[in-house]
């Protein structure tokens, strides 16, 4: 019979137990009855000998191997009933576990998504990534790296012609996948071929041909496509994602075999991809693919920006399937080796900085089956911040069901004394004081999967609201999962025996001479009651230390957000509005843009309440921006250290009056700046620092390298500084209207894409309500063709760059409301505590003539003594703390004695608060009756 | 329970050789076992019933002993016990081991003491 069984069984055990011992009792009756004793006599006699039955029936049971477990559960059974007996107190603790344990998982489940996930795919053990960054987005140039993300010389990112070479000569991999990394996928513009429906925006994302094989996706409809698809001259073919299929196309089961116009080119869609399967990369904010196109179709969609056949221009990441057995170090080796050949191949087109650097570019193989997460580059720290806040709300609360638990206990020292006196071991005591802590928290982890679900789910709403109205779809999801569900147990059992074991050690210290003797502790009279006490006051001690810690890690962050929402951008967004458009994927051919321009700008000044119109490539705050190597006339040619770097971009005459950007000298663009006038540039103020310090720019001619273009345009005036990304810094302003032939293809290619004006502001202080409807009706009036991907209030725009930060310092807010609530409450409870304790010592001062207001303070005085102490641990502690997140700080120095100050009048306050309820009890006390208790 | 001179304690596991020699001459109930031990040992063994049916639950769980219900002498159910063939094995081990040991101990004991 196996222990499972005999534990079912046990019903029927204890029956055969009761009736074996029965019958040898019986038997031993009939036996003296016969040898002729009187039956009552020879029953008691029986019973005297038999001795304790329950006795023999305890012994049998122990020797049977079950007993452990039958203990177990009694104690199981008992730990609840004394649960449900007290429904106050076990209210309290489950509330305050489950938000403890619900807030640390709501984190968690975020946590493990962002950073411990592996893709969705087929072994992703055996999947190897080729680079060792997971930032964005390309790379131009034969060397890599450097910068904030990347090391330096380390590659991140392939060009086509590399990855090719790398793919044929490494025979490790049984495939090795090309695909675009970068948060700008392809915008592709879709609609059914032959329909004049309006097209729909879509995410696209580049993939080679043996993509869908590498990480082993099959195909849910039709089939993925394979490297014949992905051959130059191919008929082009996409494969869309289950999602979108689902969301936006209805499941249409015959969607195999379709054609599609994407950018007016028509596209077979050959399959969709099985459910779950979100590609190689993670990113927020909508920038998931849709469709997967074929590397070669490349040039197709992107025309005269095309980068597949530029080998300088590195845009695919890689991720390969290697073989059994490989070995990743020598595979590494490997690859350098094939780096290196490859870029011995184009030794001539670099230029010299790039072959001086030529024999330190190197590459990292790294673990791929995670994929390449943006989003865990963009997170990472901010997730572990959470974590760590949350973990200490968990510890405060933890600390409060402790302090609970330990009144609980010394009220039942009575209990606990006789039980020691009637022999139950120690062992067996400590044991149900901590199954019933772990019952609790078990409970309470279990109150706390919701609110994990609800948390989460608040978070990625807070986290994931992009900036646009396009899809915002992340991979990331709140739902309960077996790692979230096994995160919860695992905390909750680790809470249990945080706030269990001082009970535990309480009960195993338990002094039954003291219980017997029934006295009612007075002042530390009994060792039990001085032991508790003092852990009460610890625990106190760390509560106020931990809270003054999240609060002031909170105060900080919001004010690194006030000061991330506030700072001087160089201009002020109220008031002004971001229309957002692609003429590109309209299909406009460059010398339609200017007519373009000119026939929406007109109409839309004339919107009532719009006082200014004017476009740009990419408005400020909004985009990243494209850098050029500049040179100057007339100057020397700077040497290999000078930077010589700045941003431009392309705006319409109105822009600078649009977005407020006041001109420091000379003049703005106008419209007379055409193709028959000589190329014109307006530089902004720390363009003119940079290059012409001291002298006038105006007048001043310079060019993107090389030299001989210095002298291409001719600089008119000077703007304000204005913040485009990641501070203000050097630019340039090019008119919408010029445009000027660059010899190297790739400034060539970038000169014809920067006509394609993707933003247009519009100034409208009165913030006219119907604007947006105006807006999109002039614009489907003068351009119907035009794609309008959004019309948004700039402000929102602006500030939904800082939305992590914005969840980050909500969340330690309310963090730290939870830590200094839980830590008032905790103090409340042991001053009250204490009170009750001291009640006829507080009636022997009052009889003595203690008035009410020594009293009170002797209360006072009694928990400002813990919450003094634990301010001493917390003040340093929150300063360390502070070090340690300051790269999340914006403009808040970590050491920062006002915020400081702030968090502990805070924490002083609400410690006032918690302890003079008890005091202003304790001076009620009457004295008489205190006494008369005794 | 009382006590008289001429009975003492068992040794540990005496008791278990003790039991599983009575069970090996047939299925007997507790009460039987008890009777048989008393007898053999003419009086001067008499196995309480606190630490007979604990070492019965022992052996049984370990395996050395397998029980049933049926009729009883008296006709009431009662639980037979029967030695397993590995309770045989054990048996037959133990009881070697203790005859070698009292062999030694009475060795020792009843030397004589000129040596010395």
């Amino acid at each position: 019979m196996g222990w499972l069984r005999r534990l079912f069984f046990r019903e029927r055990l204890e029956a055969d137990l009761d009736k074996e011992l029965r019958f040898h009792f019986e038997f031993q009756v009939a036996d003296k009855v016969r040898s002729g004793i009187s039956e009552s006599e020879a029953r008691r006699l029986t019973r005297i000998e038999f001795g304790g039955i329950e006795q023999i029936k305890e012994d049998c049971r122990e020797r049977r191997g079950t007993m452990w477990l039958e203990s177990l559960l009694q104690d199981v059974r008992y730990a609840l009933r004394r649960l449900r007996k007290a429904p106050g107190f076990t209210l309290t603790a489950v509330l305050t576990l489950a938000l403890g344990i619900g807030a640390t998982t709501a984190i968690f489940t975020l946590v493990q998504q962002v950073m411990l996930r592996s893709l969705p795919v087929s072994r992703p053990d055996q999947l190897w990534r080729v680079g060792d960054s997971d930032h964005c987005c390309y790379s131009n140039g034969y060397t890599q790296g450097g910068g904030r993300f990347q090391p330096e010389n380390h590659w991140n990112f392939f060009s086509w012609e590399a990855y090719k070479q790398l793919r044929a000569n490494t025979p490790a991999f049984e495939n090795l996948a090309a695909f675009q990394p970068g948060q700008y996928n392809a915008y592709l513009a879709v609609r059914p071929a032959g329909s004049s429906t309006a097209v729909e925006m879509r995410n696209g994302e580049y993939v080679s041909g043996n993509f869908f094989k590498t990480f082993g996706i099959s195909a849910w409809r039709g089939r993925l496509f394979t490297d014949a698809d992905d051959r130059e001259g191919a008929p082009p073919v996409a494969v869309m994602s289950f999602r979108v299929w689902r969301e936006k196309y209805g499941s249409d089961a015959s969607v195999a075999g379709k054609t599609y116009e994407i950018n007016g080119h028509p596209f077979t869609i050959v399959g969709v991809a099985r459910p779950g399967f979100f590609g190689a990369k993670i990113d927020s904010g909508g920038n998931m693919p849709d469709f997967w196109l074929p590397l070669t179709t490349e040039p197709l969609i992107a025309s005269t920006t095309s980068r597949l056949k530029n080998p300088r221009l590195a845009w695919l990441d890689l991720i390969g399937r290697v073989r059994r057995q490989t070995n990743p170090q020598n595979l590494e080796t490997e690859l350098n080796v094939e780096l290196h050949q490859w870029l011995e191949s184009h030794a001539s087109d670099m230029n010299p900085q790039e072959k001086a650097l030529l024999p330190k570019q190197t590459l990292r193989l790294t673990p791929g089956g995670a994929g390449v997460s943006l989003m865990r580059e963009e997170y990472a720290d901010g997730l572990l911040l959470l974590l760590l806040a949350a973990a200490c709300v968990l510890l405060v609360a933890c600390a409060n069901v402790a302090n609970l638990m330990l009144a609980r206990g010394l009220k039942d020292r009575r209990q606990t004394g006789i039980r020691v006196t009637l022999g139950a071991p120690r062992s067996r005591l400590v044991r149900k004081a901590l199954i019933e802590s772990l019952l609790l928290a078990l409970i309470g982890g279990g109150a706390g999967i919701p609110v994990a679900y609800a948390g989460a789910r608040l978070i990625l709403r807070l986290a994931f609201a992009g900036p646009d109205t396009l899809d915002t779809w992340a991979p990331v999801n709140a739902s309960p999962s077996a790692p979230m569900l096994l995160f919860a147990l695992a905390i909750s059992v680790v809470a249990g025996l945080i706030f269990g074991l001082a009970p535990a050690w309480m009960t195993s210290h338990a002094d039954p001479i003291e219980a017997i003797r029934g006295t009612r502790g007075t002042e530390g009279g009994n060792r039990g009651d001085f032991g508790s006490a003092w852990a009460q006051k610890m625990l106190v001690i760390l509560q106020t230390a931990i809270s003054l810690v999240l609060v002031s890690a909170a105060a900080m962050l919001g004010q690194s957000l006030r000061n991330l929402g506030q700072q001087n951008f160089g201009f002020d967004s109220d008031g002004k509005y971001l229309v957002t458009i692609d003429p590109k994927i309209s299909n406009y051919k460059p010398e339609q843009l200017v007519p373009l321009f000119r026939e929406i700008e007109g109409p839309l000044r004339r919107i009532p309440g719009v006082q200014g119109v004017g476009s740009i490539l990419a408005a400020p705050l909004t985009s990243w921006v494209w850098q050029h190597d500049i040179r100057v006339a007339g100057k020397p040619e700077p040497g290999p250290q000078d930077s010589v770097s700045s941003g431009w971009t392309r705006v319409t005459p109105g822009f600078f009056a649009t977005l407020g950007d006041r001109m420091v000298m000379g003049r703005p663009i106008t419209d007379e700046d055409t193709t028959s006038t000589r190329p014109i540039a307006v530089v902004n103020h720390a363009f003119a620092r940079k290059f012409f310090a001291g002298e006038n720019p105006i007048g001043q001619h310079f060019g993107p390298v090389p030299p001989k273009n210095a002298g291409m345009y001719e600089i008119v005036g000077v703007v304000s500084d204005v913040d485009f990304a990641d501070g203000v810094r050097p630019m340039y302003f090019l008119p919408e209207a010029q445009s000027t032939y660059l010899l190297d293809t790739e400034s060539e290619e970038r000169e014809l894409q920067s006509h394609y004006l993707g933003s247009v502001l519009l100034s409208a202080p009165a913030n006219p309500a119907d604007l947006q409807t105006q807006v999109k009706k002039t614009l489907a009036n003068t351009a119907p063709d035009l794609v309008l991907n959004s019309i948004q209030p700039y402000r929102e725009v602006v500030h939904a760059n800082f939305a992590q930060q914005r969840m980050i310092a909500s969340l330690t807010w309310l963090f730290g409301a939870a830590g200094l609530v839980l830590a008032a409450v905790g103090l409340y409870g042991v001053t009250a505590y204490g009170v009750e304790q001291r009640t006829s010592e507080i009636g022997v001062r009052m009889a003595l003539g203690a008035d009410r207001n020594s009293v009170i303070a002797l209360v006072l005085r009694g928990a400002f003594w813990q919450v003094g102490i634990g301010l001493g641990i917390g003040i340093p502690a929150a300063i360390g703390a502070g070090y340690l997140m300051a790269s999340q700080l914006f403009g808040v120095t970590p050491w920062n004695p006002v915020l400081l100050a702030c968090a502990t009048v805070l924490l002083g306050l609400a410690a006032l608060c918690a302890a003079v309820i008890p005091a202003r009890r304790a001076a009620t006390i009457d004295p008489m009756q205190a006494l008369r208790s005794e | 329970m009382t006590k008289t001179d001429d009975r003492f304690d068992l040794p540990q596991g005496t008791l278990d050789l003790l039991i599983m020699r009575v069970v090996a001459l047939g299925p007997i109930h507790g009460y039987a076992i008890a009777q048989r031990i008393q007898q053999i040992s003419r009086d001067a063994l008499q196995v309480q019933q606190g630490s007979l049916y604990p070492a019965l639950h022992r052996l049984e769980y370990k395996k050395f002993l397998s029980s049933r219900w049926k009729p009883s002498e008296t006709g009431r159910e009662a639980k037979f016990y029967e030695l397993t063939s590995k309770g045989r094995t054990h048996l037959k081990v133990e009881t070697e081991n203790w005859t070698r040991l009292t062999d030694v101990v009475s060795l020792i004991l009843e030397g004589t003491l000129e040596g010395i």
